[in-house]
């Protein structure tokens, strides 16, 4: 049998000149397919990291579904559909939870292995541009976790759509049950019309001698309050429409998305895997919901600095928590596409979410890309 | 939202009939860890028992052997003088200075590596060699100074110069949880070009086509020198530069290792090994520097640097040695002597002629003491060496 490979035998008579062969353009700053491919590789075969990130984004979808698609299929009886508007709601904020620990984690190991195994420096030689060497792992690892979060959100939303509950046919709202797809003014009309009802439902201050003329002008006073708290409540009882489904998996995407390349980002800038991800970790489970619980006066820009707070108000309506429940009644917030802020703070211009956004992507990118340029080998 | 809140709300969203109950989701998310990690154990166990691919099963593309031995290295070329060679210099270094802080680590440095020969960089611990070699490669910059590879002026056009060029720095090292091919796919990645087909062919030049498909977390210090050879050779180099190679090897290691760079230079590439080992230098290069503190303060062809080291020594095979020794010490035509097992050896002063030899024997025999033979002995690299550098003298 022949071989068509060059061959690396004792025939090799002679060095070559200079520029008789023709070498590989390895300063070009884009990074080749080869190379994603092969740091995909050597990101998925670390195995302990790939059991947590399976383990963070899809086990929670796919274990509490499937229990419920048991339990139910058992036991109809007792146990109900295994999908609900709730349950999707709270399984998609989980996935964008933990999605984005997982993605952190998976980040920082792709910013900074190379350095800890000593493979760095071997790379470096190899002629090939830093920059494309930085480049190379953004797709190699979006690579992984995206089909996680699709293959979890996936099951979500099929579930919730044809093994869920049937449509709601009313909507509740401080106990009341309310029509659907009612306006503002029909909301208005409807309380008017039921004026003990909303009086021991709504929250205004009622008394025995509470008169109808004063709890039809406490309907009236704060009917856009009344009004948004329904809105939310029937987006939350109800199943997401396919458009709405299709935004909450975009938003899920660009969630670990961003997690991934601040992990990455960080991670190269240090060079500390493990400092890099519990300080990531910190920031998604800690600093942010401490930060969002309060608005404090005269650091409210400051608050929405947090790429977890900028990333709430994009969050779609439909994960937004009901009225009344943890989470804050959804707040003010809505921004783009839609979306709602969960966690409480007031909305900030549309143009400064973005910019906060697209700030952390960049910023972190451009910091984790010089580090790696400029470090020593 | 987090886990809490799923659990804790879990009962009122689902109603009575479908709460999700928090400890059997915890337990379930154990039990699935356990699970998927006992089942990519059991593949990984699957995986290596079973047979290989047919890629790696067309010799043609994956010879299970290691290549023959290499030519034993006095076979090689021997270039003998630093004039300017024909294909110029592998590697030129003008003023090369590189500072850390208060320290300087390579101090004005001015290299010559003439192309094709087998080039040691010679010099004690801390002397600075590593530091050189990653100034010359990119991997941290020069304070000062100019360098060039193969006739390429670095940094300037450091990629075009490094894509015929093959290193290993300080230790190889490499991914351990993948195998040795998949470390050489990951580099033959970067490197581009046709360097992905030349993995099988470097793998089988070192020894290591047997062992491509371990993890490198099994191999050897000596496989993972090889493999590291293995990996410089995907870019077919014009210009090796071996950081201490021989380091962590034992003495099988060393001399398969000796081997190979002796057959790698035998071919016509420039080798430039750097080692404080002096007898390894020896061995293995026609040519050498010797840096010490950051300066190379020595360079040339190792015959000529030991030729004008001036000390000669002269054995001297005779009956009575004791009495050989007291008569030459009192003759003062010696600048040392000692005793050994066949007679005495005699250190002559630096620059001393021939003369001094047959003066020495005709004292001798004129005492009465019987000669049997009187050679000159060469000195070695390492006697020279101790010479040169600063550790002469210093407390070992």
């Amino acid at each position: 049998m022949t071989t068509t490979e060059p061959s690396l035998s004792e025939g090799r008579s002679a060095a070559p000149g200079p520029g008789r062969r023709r070498a590989p353009r390895t300063s070009a700053w884009l990074p080749t397919w080869a190379l994603i491919t092969t740091k995909n590789l050597e990101l998925r075969k670390r195995r302990g990291l790939m059991i947590t990130a399976v383990v963070l984004i899809v086990v929670p979808t796919v274990l509490v579904l499937g229990l419920r698609l048991l339990f139910h299929a058992i036991d109809p009886h007792s146990n109900g559909p295994a999908g609900s508007p709730d349950l999707f709601s709270q399984l998609s904020n989980l996935t964008a939870e933990f999605g984005f620990i997982a993605a952190a984690a998976l980040g920082a190991a792709a910013g900074t292995t190379d350095l800890s195994e000593g493979v760095f420096r071997h790379l470096v030689i190899t002629g090939r541009s830093r920059l494309a060497l930085y480049l190379a792992r953004i797709p190699a690892g979006l690579a992984i976790l995206i089909p996680m979060v699709a293959l979890a959100f996936l099951m979500n939303c099929l579930v919730t759509s044809y093994e869920g509950t049937p449509p709601p046919t009313s909507v509740s709202l401080y106990g009341l049950n309310a029509p659907e797809h009612l306006d503002q003014a029909g909301l208005r009309t409807w309380l008017l019309l039921n004026p003990q009802q909303s009086a021991n439902g709504l929250p205004i201050q009622v008394g025995p001698a509470t008169t109808p003329a004063q709890i039809r002008s406490a309907i009236n006073g704060g009917i856009a309050g009344f009004y948004a708290d329904y809105t939310a409540s029937e987006i939350s009882g109800a199943i997401p429409a396919d458009n709405e489904m299709a935004k909450i998996g975009l938003w899920l995407e660009l969630d670990v998305g961003i997690a991934f390349l601040v992990g990455l980002g960080f991670g190269s800038l240090t060079g500390q895997r493990t400092t890099t991800t519990i300080v990531l970790i910190a920031l998604e489970i800690i600093v942010t919901p401490i930060l969002a619980a309060h608005v404090i006066p005269y650091f409210i820009d400051g608050q929405r600095l947090i790429i977890g707070i900028a990333m709430d108000q994009l969050r779609p309506a439909a994960l937004a928590p009901a009225p009344g429940t943890v989470g804050g009644g959804g707040g003010p917030g809505h921004a783009l596409f839609g979306g709602r802020g969960a966690l409480g703070i007031p909305a900030m211009p549309t143009w400064a979410m973005i910019s906060v956004i697209v700030g952390w992507i960049v910023g972190w990118s451009g910091l984790g890309a010089w580090r790696m340029v400029t470090r020593d080998a | 939202m987090n886990a809490n809140d799923l659990l804790a709300a879990g009962p009122a969203v689902t109603g009575p009939h479908q709460s999700v109950h928090a400890p059997g989701i915890i337990l379930g998310l154990v039990v699935l860890a356990a699970l998927g990690y006992g089942a990519v154990r059991l593949t990984h166990r699957v995986r290596l028992n079973r047979p290989p691919s047919p890629r790696q099963e067309l010799p043609s593309r994956e010879p299970t052997a290691p290549s023959p031995a290499p030519a034993p290295p006095t076979a090689r070329r021997a270039p003998s003088t630093f004039q300017h060679p024909n294909g110029g210099w592998a590697v030129e270094t003008h003023g090369l200075t590189k500072r850390f802080g208060p320290t300087v680590a390579v101090d004005d440095v001015e290299l010559l590596v003439p192309r094709g020969s087998a080039f040691g960089y010679l010099g004690p611990n801390g002397a600075g060699k590593t530091t050189l070699i990653r100034t010359l490669l990119g991997l941290t910059k020069a304070n000062a100074g100019t360098m060039a590879l193969l006739g390429t002026p670095v940094p300037a056009e450091r990629s075009r110069a490094l894509a015929r060029v093959g290193a290993i720095v300080d230790e190889p090292r490499f991914h351990p949880h993948l195998t040795g091919r998949d470390n050489l796919r990951l580099l033959a990645a970067a490197r581009g070009g046709d360097a992905d087909q030349r993995i099988a062919p470097s793998l089988a030049r070192v020894g290591l086509a047997e062992r491509a498909g371990d993890k490198v977390a099994t191999y050897s210090m000596g496989m993972r020198q090889r493999l590291g050879v293995a990996a410089c050779l995907l870019a077919d180099p014009e210009l090796l530069i071996l950081d201490e190679p021989m380091n962590g090897l034992d003495p099988a290691g060393m001399h398969e290792m000796r081997a190979m760079i002796a057959s790698l230079a035998g071919e016509g590439r420039t080798v430039v090994l750097s080692s404080h080992l002096l007898d390894e230098v020896q061995r293995t290069c026609d040519a050498v520097a010797i840096v010490d503190h950051g300066r190379v303060i020595r360079q040339g062809s190792i015959d000529e640097l030991i030729r004008g080291a001036g000390a000669a020594v002269v054995q001297v095979d005779c009956a009575e040695p004791a009495q050989a020794k007291q008569l030459v010490d009192d003759a003062g035509i010696a600048a040392g002597t000692a005793i050994t097992d066949t007679g005495l050896a005699v250190t002559l002063p630096a620059g001393a002629s021939r003369e001094v030899v047959a003066d020495l024997n005709r004292r001798l025999v004129g005492a009465g003491i019987d000669v049997y033979g009187l050679r000159e002995v060469q000195a070695s690299l390492e006697d020279w060496f101790l010479s040169v550098t600063s550790r002469l003298g210093e407390p070992s």
